[in-house]
């Protein structure tokens, strides 16, 4: 095979493998510098700092909480989602897709961003305030990972078509016993599938948390970041990165051998009209769903950030270009999104750049070494990942910690697993006898590269880039870490804007999210004119 | 596999560079550091004293500019992530019980303003060993438990005096206090409680807790978003013994005495020093700006704008701060090499009990 590849893809290996070998790098010494640091004591070598943490009571406290509050989460979803995936799969009927669009906004959405939207109904200026509380955090929880459910289960629902459950009911089984004995079982792996990713995805939340937890509930990830950024516990809350990090490990594990036991299920996607009263019902109330969970929030946000108490106002917006004293911000809101524009903008060009020539090489080598290092940034918490840069970067001779690289160079790191997730099933489902099509009539391997390959994953690329600047935009848990005060990213702003207790801040927090949702929605929208956004879709929810 | 090839990809693409290079010439506007300026990092809700900062800009050509990142011990903690490439040239708020942190990353130039020196400022406010080299001392306060008269009196209730109070079931839910991790006055209120409970101050925090304390990040939040004289739910508050005058000033009039009086028996005596950032943009503006703040301007303005004592002895104070201002005679008091060992300790058994 090797020899069969043009030259452009041959460079694009090397290029590739030297991408993924820097990943690695990038990935590794960040984590190495964490658990390094998790072994000095007052500058010294010990083990002190394990055994402080590890022998507190409060440490597996905060252990048991963040696995307890991931599953109730997961659970929250499952209920909420599942008769959503299974109407949206199972039924075609008008507005079928605005549904589906909706129900993927919250999680395209920054985590802060979100969470400021569930703040503004779950919280101080909202009809009912559970901020602080674990209500509060685990709706925000749901309403993200709602189309995770969604676009991971509805797609197996809509595989199954009705045709199962209608031959055993046939077969005389009762109509739940039907869809308990027939349906659910051909869907649990699905079912399985999106359970593990809501469920790693809410062991490792940070953004909802800080927004949502008013300093009152807390978990691993904010534990990390509360005892280094504020207690100047480096070694303590490296020590917890290890935790978080092998909690992570073991989820996967499990997950990995649950999704071995099951299988995936596989078919042509069949879908009716809601023609039964019942069918309408479930219509009716898959619209209901979608649009309180996924869709109040935004509307809410929307309509909190033109108001100051209960009046209407106009000043959170014409407010957003200066620094309001008693909202703990050194840079205006403007100033914080001319910054986040440059940096994601920056990032977004970088990770793609690199993305494709390692999709290159993670395409034709699925599974393998490289393909599996890509993903790494996605199994490093973003916290440890920021205190790792922040060691590394103030160590001497060289200080980093001003560079203003730095950021947009973390932000790349994050989107990279992303766009190589969108960018290499493109490359692998560019079909052979096209190439071979393309030989016969006598395009040499530069030109079927250029004419035939490249063509063929364009749009991957720009969903793969618009993924990343979305991304990019709103990273919150690395980037906290590493902006300076008076350089603080749009997301880093609205964190610190919206965790501040008592509704100062937080109108200005939701003027600026109302922004963010605006650039990431414009964003997604180009995508989805290149008929893309369905890979967005799937590149997060894919396992 | 369905985009055609053409035109939108190469039309986003040159988009998406030309946003970049336009951003990135015109997003950079605070990083530019302005030729005359330097940067005071200190805690949100220092107020600058803006006759003595006009007065120092006019003698040095500095402007000073305020950059804040919540309580005290927040930003201590900033500038430790950052030591060697700070925020800013000086940083203002570090108090007695936190000032052996500083050693730990080389967090600061070694600078001595003349006025220490010169015995204007008291001995017994300067730090022991080689922290008196690397912090000064701007101001002292009393951290002190403060009740709202008026909500106490509307109840035919009254108000509690003494630490032991507190865990009394009569103020049950009613105390809100500051976390001594992120928070200047939590952690001298915990440094009080240690004073006074000795070994057996995890037992009366344990009796706060089940009596129902609140615990806020910063004094910020707990006096302006809790306390009843601000609207908030909780008629006692961990603040400081000049908030009685305070709060006279702030009303602008509407107040001619205060909301609150002070528990006396509470207070932990509490000294704020300023320090000249290692790595420091305008060192030479740092400097200037720590000896400016033992000057009289600064120091007369400090009372009336930040409500705390004046270091430098015989500035004349406020009348309304002198009526107002409670003067405990005999505040709670630990030795600060004892804190300095043992804080850290102190602030996770803490931790335990409470959160």
């Amino acid at each position: 095979m090797s020899d069969r590849r043009p030259p452009a893809v041959r460079r694009a290996a090397v290029a590739g493998t030297l991408t993924s070998a820097a990943v690695a790098v990038l990935v590794v010494v960040p984590v190495l510098a964490v658990a390094l640091s998790a072994f000095r004591t007052d500058e010294t070598w010990s083990t002190a700092a394990f055994e402080r943490v590890l022998t507190s009571d409060r440490t597996w406290r905060i252990v048991a909480v963040t696995v307890a509050q991931a599953v109730a989460s997961t659970v929250l979803t499952l209920a909420v989602g599942l008769p959503v995936a299974w109407t949206l799969g199972r039924f075609e009927f008008p507005g079928r897709r605005l549904v589906r669009v909706v129900a993927l906004v919250p999680f395209v959405l920054p985590s802060v961003v979100l969470a400021t939207a569930v703040a503004a109904l779950l919280g101080p200026a909202g009809p009912l305030d559970l901020r602080g509380t674990w209500w509060a955090v685990l709706a925000a929880h749901a309403a993200f990972n709602l189309a995770v459910v969604v676009f991971v289960v509805g797609d197996a629902f809509g595989r199954l078509g009705a045709s199962v459950e209608d031959a055993a009911r046939m077969l005389g089984a009762p109509a739940r016993g039907a869809f308990t004995r027939a349906t659910l079982p051909a869907v649990r792996p699905a079912v399985v599938s999106a359970a593990a990713v809501v469920f790693l995805f809410c062991l490792t939340s940070f953004g909802v948390l800080v927004v949502l937890g008013g300093g009152r509930v807390t978990t691993i990830e904010v534990e990390v970041y509360f005892r280094a950024t504020r207690q100047f516990d480096l070694s303590g809350a490296a020590v917890l990165s290890i935790v978080q990090l092998l909690c992570v490990v073991v989820a996967l594990t499990v997950v990995g051998a649950l999704q071995r036991r099951s299988g995936a299920a596989s078919g042509r996607v069949t879908r009716r009209a809601p023609s039964r009263a019942g069918d309408r019902w479930w219509v009716a109330a898959t619209v209901g769903i979608v649009g309180l969970v996924a869709g109040l929030p935004m509307v809410a946000l929307l309509d909190r950030s033109f108001r100051v108490g209960r009046a209407y106002s106009w000043s959170n917006w014409t407010n957003l270009g200066s620094v309001l004293e008693g909202t703990g911000l050194a840079v205006s809101p403007i100033g914080a999104l001319g910054r986040s524009l440059s940096a994601a903008t920056l990032a977004a060009v970088l990770a793609t750049a690199v993305a494709v020539p390692a999709a290159v090489v993670a395409a034709r080598r699925p599974g393998r070494l490289a393909d599996r290092v890509l993903m790494l940034p996605l199994a490093v918490s973003a916290t440890t990942l920021g205190l790792g840069v922040l060691l590394v970067a103030g160590r001497p001779p060289i200080d980093l910690r001003d560079a203003w690289w730095l950021v947009p160079l973390v932000q790349a790191l994050v989107a990279l697993p992303l766009v190589v997730r969108v960018v290499a099933p493109a490359l692998r489902a560019v079909p052979t006898n096209a190439l071979d099509s393309a030989a016969v009539l006598g395009a040499g391997p530069r030109a079927r590269w250029w004419r035939v390959e490249v063509p063929a994953v364009r749009g991957a690329v720009a969903a793969g880039a618009g993924l990343a600047f979305v991304a990019s935009i709103g990273e919150f848990g690395a980037t906290v870490f590493i902006a300076r005060v008076d350089r603080a990213t749009v997301p880093v702003a609205i964190g610190s804007l919206a965790s501040r207790p008592g509704a100062a801040g937080l109108g200005q927090a939701m003027a600026l999210s109302c922004l963010l949702v605006l650039i990431c929605g414009a964003v997604l929208l180009v995508v989805d004119r290149l008929g893309e956004v369905g890979r967005i879709g799937t590149a997060g929810a894919a396992d | 596999m369905s985009s055609r090839p053409g035109r939108p990809f190469t039309r986003i693409a040159a988009g998406l560079v030309a946003a970049t290079l336009l951003l990135t010439s015109c997003g950079d506007g605070p990083d530019q550091p302005a030729a005359r300026e330097v940067v005071l990092v200190t805690y949100d809700s220092f107020a600058l004293p803006e006759a003595a900062a006009a007065a120092f800009e006019e003698a040095t050509g500095f402007r000073i500019r305020v950059v804040t990142g919540g309580d005290s011990g927040s930003v201590l903690t900033s500038a430790l992530l950052r030591a060697g490439a700070p925020d800013g040239d000086v940083i203002f708020g570090i108090d007695g019980a936190s000032a052996s942190r500083v050693l730990a990353e080389d967090l600061l130039e070694p600078f001595v303003p003349a006025a220490v020196g010169s015995g204007a400022v008291p001995d017994a406010l300067r730090l022991p060993g080689e922290l008196a080299d690397l912090l000064t001392p701007v101001d002292t306060g009393d951290v002190c438990v403060i009740a709202d008269a008026e909500w106490f009196a509307a109840r035919g209730l009254e108000a509690p005096r003494t630490l032991a109070d507190l865990t009394d079931p009569r103020f049950r839910d009613l105390l809100v206090v500051q976390s001594p991790v992120t928070s200047s006055p939590g952690l001298a209120f915990l440094v009080g409680t240690v004073a006074a409970e000795g070994e057996g101050w995890p037992a009366y925090w344990e009796r706060l807790r089940d009596n129902g304390v609140r615990v806020r990040p910063s004094w910020d939040d707990a006096y302006n978003t809790d306390y009843t004289v601000s609207g908030g739910d909780r008629p006692l508050v961990v603040s400081y013994a000049s908030s009685p005058p305070a709060e006279v000033v702030f009303s602008e009039g509407t107040r001619t005495a205060p909301a609150s009086t002070v528990l006396v028996d509470t207070c932990v005596r509490q000294v704020e020093y300023a320090g000249v950032l290692r790595g420091a943009p305008n060192p030479e503006g740092a400097r200037q700006l720590v000896e400016f703040m033992l000057g009289p301007e600064w120091q007369a303005e400090l009372p009336l704008t930040n409500f705390v004592l004046p270091a430098v002895t015989g500035t004349p104070l406020p009348a309304t701060f002198e009526q107002f201002a409670a003067r405990p005679t005999d505040p709670l008091t630990l030795p600060a090499d004892r804190i300095g060992a043992e804080r850290d300790d102190w602030v996770e058994r803490w931790r335990e009990l409470l959160e």
